[in-house]
């Protein structure tokens, strides 16, 4: 055994975080995916989604080891269907109100049909923070959401029923409670998230990016967008062993500014093909210029996690467009 | 043997160990500052490992999967060389990536091939075949429909509508749905037809006319539109592309919202100019089969080609009108036979005109 490496070994490895995917590498594989769905009429989405995910999650890495997603094509293919029948019973009570001659019953099935998407919003979210988390991992440990399904109905009900009296001058105070409710559930092992951006910060960040922009004739927008993404990860804590840790995003306007127009002319002057080395330019703009302070430390993470395997709402969140994780 | 870490499933906390490639199975002997171990892993129960770069990684086992991490040069193709055939070291992903660069720009561009011969031509003709299997009964249903919702917030003109729909029925007329003729009180140049045999008339476009032969001739282009099911394929063509597209980009929620934008664009949804000149070819087809004459279409088309702006908005979603005439005026002399006056239709024309 030589000395060296041991003694090495035992020193605390640094918590850095780093995205090391390569365009090319996921265009290889989203090229297949795209074929395969083509073939299938759609019916491979889960199976591609699952190498997708597969790909950016082994590419993330936390003190130099990388993150796993374990979910499979099977798993979310029957989430997937699932959620296509969901969907395909709102969408034919909508027809049927379409077609239907009387008002009244036009205008219930218009209500229902509004009433089920709302409702299904809060319910994707949750079903796919528990599967999205569970089937994470790193280093062996998994990650795990605890928040129950009544608490994301109460965060999201509450915040969109008071954004709408208010004008939507809520919206800003509905989105960091959805935050406080989702990371405030979220377990790395026996690590916790926190959220603690409050609503009046996250109002004064887009008063100020709104009229930067206005004055700036746009250009202040990369600084926005910027302040926004940074205000959402740097409020972002995790507790552990009673310690705190917080992330730190170093990303800048400029930055921020590379990366968008670079992702513009990508996705034009490739007519969309180019979408992977979006995807890699993105994460690693996000994952790279972002730290944890303080004194996390990554090799004390202890498992917390029962195995967890249902993945119904994982796709609902895609069709509806909900981008989380 | 070879130099990695070693992780037990319960804490992120690498042990140093000592990874031996036995024929059989994978010997795994980790030590801590305070204890050693030696895990026997079975080739069967080692999971499929994918990606690797600089830092092989191996799983092993139920959840909570214990594993291994290799910094160690060599390992990879250790591994591979040791255990050819094992499943846990078969992958799908890197396939396509060996073929290189040329590979990939290869596969690019017939994929982007393939997605412009789909949208130009697979799904306009499977649309088609699509909306001529609809049931004629259903799509009487949706007309109604669609026609009632469009009819709300327009004014009706009753009298020119029964004078119209008078006319009509003094005129032969060949088609698989009942035709229901409306006249909407609207300056703006314009007809058109709802699915299932609905036909909206302004009376903007009526004012215009000068001769019957020549609503004779609007009547047959829009029960061509109506008979060839035009509208159906339209819309039957654009909820494909936007279901191909959500299945690409996996958003199913917006197919409810293209159905109503479609529903309310209809009058002036536009036809391809295939199905712009067969209604044309049908209604000149109807003058000929009441022995009218066949100019009528003609004078249609002269109308419509006059400069004033209103005229814009019709002419803008059809295709450039001198070639509809030109068109129009090549079947002409095919057809021989002497135009007959009648009096049934030009009694009906006579109340139409009466204001």
């Amino acid at each position: 055994m030589q000395e060296t490496s041991t003694e090495q070994e035992t020193t605390i490895s640094k918590p850095t975080l780093a995205f090391k995917g390569q365009g090319s590498e996921l265009f290889s594989i989203q090229i297949v995916n795209i074929v395969l769905m083509l073939v299938t009429l759609g019916l491979y989405y889960p199976w591609a989604k699952a190498k997708n995910l597969q790909y950016i999650y082994r590419k993330t890495e936390l003190a130099d080891s990388p993150f796993t997603f374990h979910g499979t094509g099977k798993e979310m293919f029957i989430g997937f269907i699932k959620g296509l029948g969901i969907f395909a019973v709102l969408i034919g009570v909508f027809m049927y109100g379409f077609m239907h001659g009387d008002n009244g019953v036009k205008f219930l099935c218009f209500a229902l049909y509004f009433i089920g998407l709302l409702a299904l919003i809060p319910l994707a979210i949750h079903g796919m923070m528990r599967y999205r988390t569970s089937r994470t991992s790193w280093r062996g440990i998994h990650m795990g959401y605890r928040g129950t399904l009544g608490n994301m109905y109460k965060v999201y009900f509450t915040g969109f029923f008071l954004s709408i009296i208010t004008f939507g001058i809520y919206s800003f105070w509905f989105d960091t409670n959805l935050r406080k409710e989702i990371l405030g559930n979220t377990r790395f092992g026996n690590a916790k998230f926190r959220f603690i951006g409050e609503g009046s910060d996250l109002l004064l960040v887009h008063i100020k990016g709104y009229f930067l922009t206005l004055v700036t004739l746009g250009i202040y927008g990369f600084w926005y967008m910027k302040d926004l993404i940074n205000f959402n990860i740097n409020n972002i804590l995790i507790e552990q062993d009673g310690k705190y840790s917080r992330l730190d995003s170093s990303l800048t306007g400029g930055q921020y500014f590379k990366l968008a127009v670079g992702n513009l002319l990508i996705i034009v002057f490739t007519l969309g093909l180019g979408y992977a080395w979006v995807v890699t330019r993105t994460m690693a703009a996000i994952f790279n210029n972002c730290e944890i302070l303080g004194e996390f430390n990554p090799d004390a993470l202890a498992q917390t996690e029962e195995e967890y395997k249902n993945a119904t709402f994982e796709d609902m969140a895609d069709m509806m467009d909900i981008g989380l994780v | 043997m070879f130099e990695g870490k070693y992780y037990n499933g319960r804490t992120s906390k690498g042990m140093p160990a000592f990874i031996t490639l036995e024929p059989a199975y994978i010997r795994v002997a980790w030590q801590t500052d305070d204890e050693t171990g030696t895990e026997i892993w079975d080739l069967s129960e080692i999971h499929n490992s994918e990606f690797n770069d600089a830092n092989t990684i191996l799983e092993y086992g139920k959840f909570p999967r214990q594993s291994i991490s290799v910094f160690e040069q060599g390992f990879k193709e250790a591994l591979e060389q040791q255990y050819r055939d094992a499943k846990f070291l078969k992958s799908s992903y890197s396939s396509f990536a060996k073929t290189g660069m040329t590979g990939l720009v290869v596969g690019g561009l017939s994929l982007l091939g393939l997605a412009i011969v789909l949208f130009v031509w697979g799904i306009p003709s499977l649309a088609e075949k699509v909306a001529s299997h609809f049931p004629v009964s259903y799509e009487r249903a949706m007309g109604a429909q669609l026609h009632a919702q469009m009819m709300q917030g327009q004014t009706i003109d009753s009298a020119k509508t029964e004078a119209l729909q008078k006319y009509l029925s003094a005129l032969k007329v060949e088609s698989d749905f009942p035709i229901h003729v409306t006249v909407v009180e609207n300056d703006m140049v314009n007809a058109f037809a709802v699915p299932g045999g609905f036909i909206v008339v302004h009376d903007g476009i009526l004012d215009k006319m000068e001769r019957h032969e020549e609503l004779a001739g609007l009547l047959g282009h829009e029960i061509g539109h109506v008979q060839m099911r035009h509208s159906t394929k339209a819309l039957t063509r654009s909820l494909s592309y936007f279901m191909l597209a959500s299945v690409l980009f996996g958003d199913v929620s917006g197919i409810a919202a293209v159905i109503v934008d479609n529903a309310s664009t209809l009058n002036n949804l536009e036809y391809s100019r295939t199905a712009e000149s067969d209604s044309d070819k049908a209604g000149l087809e109807l003058l000929v089969q009441n022995k009218l004459n066949p100019k009528g279409m003609v004078w249609l088309m002269e109308k419509l080609n006059s400069d004033e702006p209103e005229f814009l908005k019709f002419i803008s979603t059809h295709p450039n009108t001198n070639d509809r005439i030109k068109e129009i005026e090549s079947h002409i002399p095919k057809t021989n036979y002497k135009p007959q006056p009648n009096p049934e239709l030009e009694a009906a024309w006579a109340e139409l005109k009466a204001d």
